[in-house]
């Protein structure tokens, strides 16, 4: 009775839908080892999204076959979720922190002069498909507030115009300023290493910081 | 008594030699921390600078990995303790500054005093304080954090040889009862906000007698600007998973899940380790040395959800669905994970329980207030000048860790208020600073101390613009269960959004209240936490709350629908003003400056370039 007890539709494996033949064996391999009901939907997740950067529609039919529930099920998890994702990430992703410490430290503007110069707003990816910015939650790193992310690296504090020079450079626009741009700077506001001149990614896939 | 395993006892005199030759190196050590607060900041690069360096001038010396100190303000800290001299912590020592203290302390046996923080052990000396003294540290009492900063994370021997496992040794001779019965007396409750005791929780999912039973760790640390687990998980992570190997004997569970967020990659690594040392040493698993007891620990990555730091919303994650809380009753020790008796408890609640066990209830129960026993961890954020994470004894004066440990606001800016644990605990105004860190003072502000956070705001801040955030975060995070928390939120949401948008009306104000009694009919805590803030704004700031709905006007001048840039007189720097602008709206017209209103987006950025010349002015001024 109460291994059924967490979900109350449980049912046959169901058919796969059309995908790639080649996605569907991948994913199968990823999955293969895991099991209902075994706190393992989360491991699956994560396996996916760090095969693909992101979870395929062909891995909801497969879950749900392996974890013996409904695809709506499997898909409903999936959205809850906030960092698990349903499509590709863009190019170039920068992730943007929502949280308080950055909020009280004009993480605002940053956000404005963001989503204007990557012409991209919050949480979309920009309609060429190369600036993608994500919104992403206090991890604590609050001595760098305000602070956006990029590549695994942490940008901050930064002031309004730091962020604007660094986003013209990664959008290819020359910098009108004469600042520092993509430095990381120490909670004193000194430079203290000077890089991401390299921001121009050129075209290799960043994914998401896993 | 029985006699200790053997498995312990070559554990242990292994661990005795490891660590000898870290705590009186015959030659120089050299102790860099790497944790999530360093490594942002550059540690790993130092980390790996001064192997080099090392190696390349062939240093007498060792490079060892160590957690994090809780000083995020100086990060990248680097020790240096040179057995014949000092014992020298530096600050801020990014890669490119290895090679300068490195010719500075070990070729010369010297110290660099320009980047020295503080010495590690004995007094200071010269400009140099000792550790204990700066402000930072004084008045601080470190149970918990012991080990972080001092070992190394990845290291089972040093955690053994500072006395660890100690309290799993002493636990395994007692009866599970009595095991039970030494946690209650030391009345220890819930660290993770609900402050319920950890012995009475554990006494419940004893009596529980179907099997199998679930030990679950809470290590979500959703509250944005809490991060007290994080350090605790990634500095010392043998602490969570003897507490939870105690915890797991004393009611008689079998699995033990250590839940942590999916913003942790790195306590996951380190807990993920531990976990496998200390099977590998045969504290987990089955007939955990030598005792008639089997437990299981596994660590699970979450995926970004606020609500899965609600206990039953956590149950709901483990158990491969939306991680939405439940309804109680049943309560978790009934039917909790799968259906089975659960018990849920907070990191610190758990790593609080091996310092019982080795040294004892009274032990424990020494440190802390009348009422509120032992030392709690609390992270420092926001208008602040030393950003970190310190221990105190339950019932320090929140204007000791506020002001003297953290130092206060930033130069020129005045205290406006603090935000304890999350967006669901509510704000004090700076009046209050004084008040004891411990459940009782806040609440009776209807205030939640939470669970570590202590985000400071200053009086560039803007209270309706926090709530909007906090209102935004509660609706955002919603589980989308109970109308009151997913809809409520969102009207919230839109009445404050009207406010700080010039819209607002004095009946406002009234549905705001209604909303927020609303809001207490929400199944679980996130939907009745969710107008804490706002509420606390009525109670504590409410002439700043009537200045934007009465007057249009927003007194810290950061609600963007209530200010606009103005030119307020010509200057060399406007130029650069008009560089800078990322919407190009700050426009020359026949030599003089001015700012399109219909292309600004009130970023600030041209005010930073020319600040005096460009002010902030009411949108609504004289209304």
């Amino acid at each position: 009775l109460f291994s059924q007890a967490s979900h109350n539709s449980r049912l046959e494996p169901v058919e796969p839908v059309a995908g790639s033949t080649e996605v569907i064996a991948r994913i199968s391999d990823l999955i293969a080892d895991l099991r209902p009901d075994d706190v393992d939907l989360l491991a699956a997740f994560h396996r996916i999204q760090h095969e693909f950067g992101y979870v395929p529609r062909e891995a909801v039919p497969l879950l749900a076959g392996k974890f013996e529930t409904t695809p709506a099920i499997i898909f409903g998890t999936i959205d809850f979720y906030s960092e698990i994702r349903t499509t590709p990430p863009a190019e170039t992703t920068i992730e943007w922190c929502s949280g308080p410490a950055c909020l009280l430290k004009g993480s605002l503007n940053i956000r404005r002069v963001l989503e204007a110069i990557l012409e991209c707003e919050m949480n979309r990816v920009s309609a060429d498909g190369r600036f993608g910015l994500r919104l992403v939650q206090c991890d604590g790193t609050c001595h760098l507030a305000p602070l956006v992310r990029h590549r695994g690296r942490y940008l901050g504090p930064l002031s309004v115009s730091e962020s604007i020079e660094w986003a013209r450079e990664l959008t290819g626009e020359r910098g009108n300023g004469k600042g520092e741009m993509g430095t990381v700077v120490s909670p004193e506001g000194e430079a203290v290493s000077s890089g991401s001149g390299e921001a121009t990614d050129h075209g290799d896939k960043e994914r998401a910081e896993e | 008594m029985r006699a200790t395993p053997a498995a312990y006892e070559e554990l242990k005199s292994r661990a005795d030699e490891v660590w000898a030759r870290i705590a009186s190196p015959s030659r120089t050590l050299i102790k860099v921390g790497v944790a999530t607060c360093s490594r942002v900041v550059g540690a790993e690069e130092t980390l790996a600078a001064l192997r080099r360096e090392v190696d390349a001038q062939r240093l007498e010396a060792d490079v060892m990995v160590t957690g994090c100190l809780g000083l995020c303000y100086a990060e990248p800290l680097v020790e240096i303790i040179q057995p014949r001299g000092q014992a020298v912590l530096y600050q801020r020592v990014t890669a490119d500054k290895v090679a300068a203290l490195l010719s500075k302390t070990v070729a010369s046996e010297g110290v660099a005093a320009e980047m020295a923080l503080a010495t590690t052990v004995g007094r200071g000396f010269g400009s140099v304080p000792s550790i204990e003294s700066l402000e930072f540290m004084r008045g601080q009492v470190r149970r918990l954090m012991a080990n972080c900063g001092v070992i190394d994370p990845g290291s089972i021997e040093h955690y053994v040889a500072r006395g660890g496992y100690e309290g799993l040794i002493r636990t395994l001779r007692m009866k599970r009862e009595d095991v039970i019965k030494e946690v209650q007396d030391s009345r220890l409750w819930g660290r993770g906000g609900a402050a319920f005791s950890t012995g009475l929780k554990w006494e419940f999912l004893f009596n529980a007698k179907r099997k199998p039973k679930y030990l679950i760790c809470n290590a979500d640390e959703g509250d944005p600007g809490s991060f007290v687990n994080r350090n605790l998980m990634e500095s010392d992570p043998h602490l969570l998973v003897e507490g939870m190997i105690i915890g797991g004997f004393a009611t008689d569970a079998d699995v033990g899940y250590i839940y942590i967020r999916d913003e942790y990659p790195i306590p996951v690594e380190r807990m993920t380790e531990a976990v496998e040392q200390a099977k590998q040493a045969g504290l987990v698993g089955r007939g955990i040395l030598g005792a008639d007891f089997n437990f299981e620990l596994e660590v699970v990555r979450g995926a970004g959800s606020y609500v899965c730091g609600d206990e039953t919303g956590l149950l709901s994650s483990l158990e491969d669905r939306r991680g939405m809380p439940k309804i109680k009753p049943p309560f978790p020790a009934q039917a909790g994970a799968f259906a089975m008796p659960s018990n849920i408890n907070n990191v610190e609640s758990y790593t609080n329980v091996p310092l019982i066990m080795r040294h004892g209830a009274q032990w424990w129960a020494a440190m802390g207030s009348e009422k509120h026993k032992g030392t709690k961890m609390f992270s420092l954020s926001g208008q602040i000048k030393r950003v970190g994470i310190l221990e105190v004894p339950l019932g320090t004066p929140t204007s000791e860790v506020v002001m003297q440990m953290g130092g206060g606001p930033p130069e020129g800016r005045r205290l406006k208020g603090i935000q304890p644990g999350g967006p669901l605990s509510g704000v004090i105004p700076a009046g209050d600073v004084d008040i004891a860190l411990e459940p009782d003072p806040y609440r009776e502000r209807g205030v939640l101390m939470g669970s570590g956070g202590l985000v400071i705001l200053d009086d560039s801040n803007c209270i309706v613009d926090l709530c909007i955030y906090f209102e935004w975060f509660a609706e955002d995070e919603s589980c989308g269960r109970c109308t009151t928390c997913f809809a409520g939120t969102r009207r919230m949401l839109e009445i404050l959004r009207r406010i700080s948008s010039g819209r607002g009306r004095m009946a406002d104000l009234e549905l705001i209240k209604l909303l927020g009694r609303i809001a207490q009919n929400a199944n679980c805590f996130h939907g009745q936490g969710a107008p804490t803030a706002v509420m606390s704004m009525f109670r504590f700031f409410e002439e700043e709350l009537l200045e934007h709905v009465q007057r249009n006007r927003c007194p810290a001048k950061v609600c963007r629908g209530l200010v606009r840039y103005e030119v307020m007189h010509q200057s060399d720097l406007l130029p650069k003003a008009e560089a800078i602008c990322p919407t190009n709206a700050v426009i020359r017209d026949n030599g003089s400056y001015r700012i399109d209103q219909a292309k600004c987006i009130k970023c600030d950025a041209c005010r930073e370039q020319a600040p005096y010349a460009i002010g902030v002015v009411d949108e609504f001024a004289g209304v």
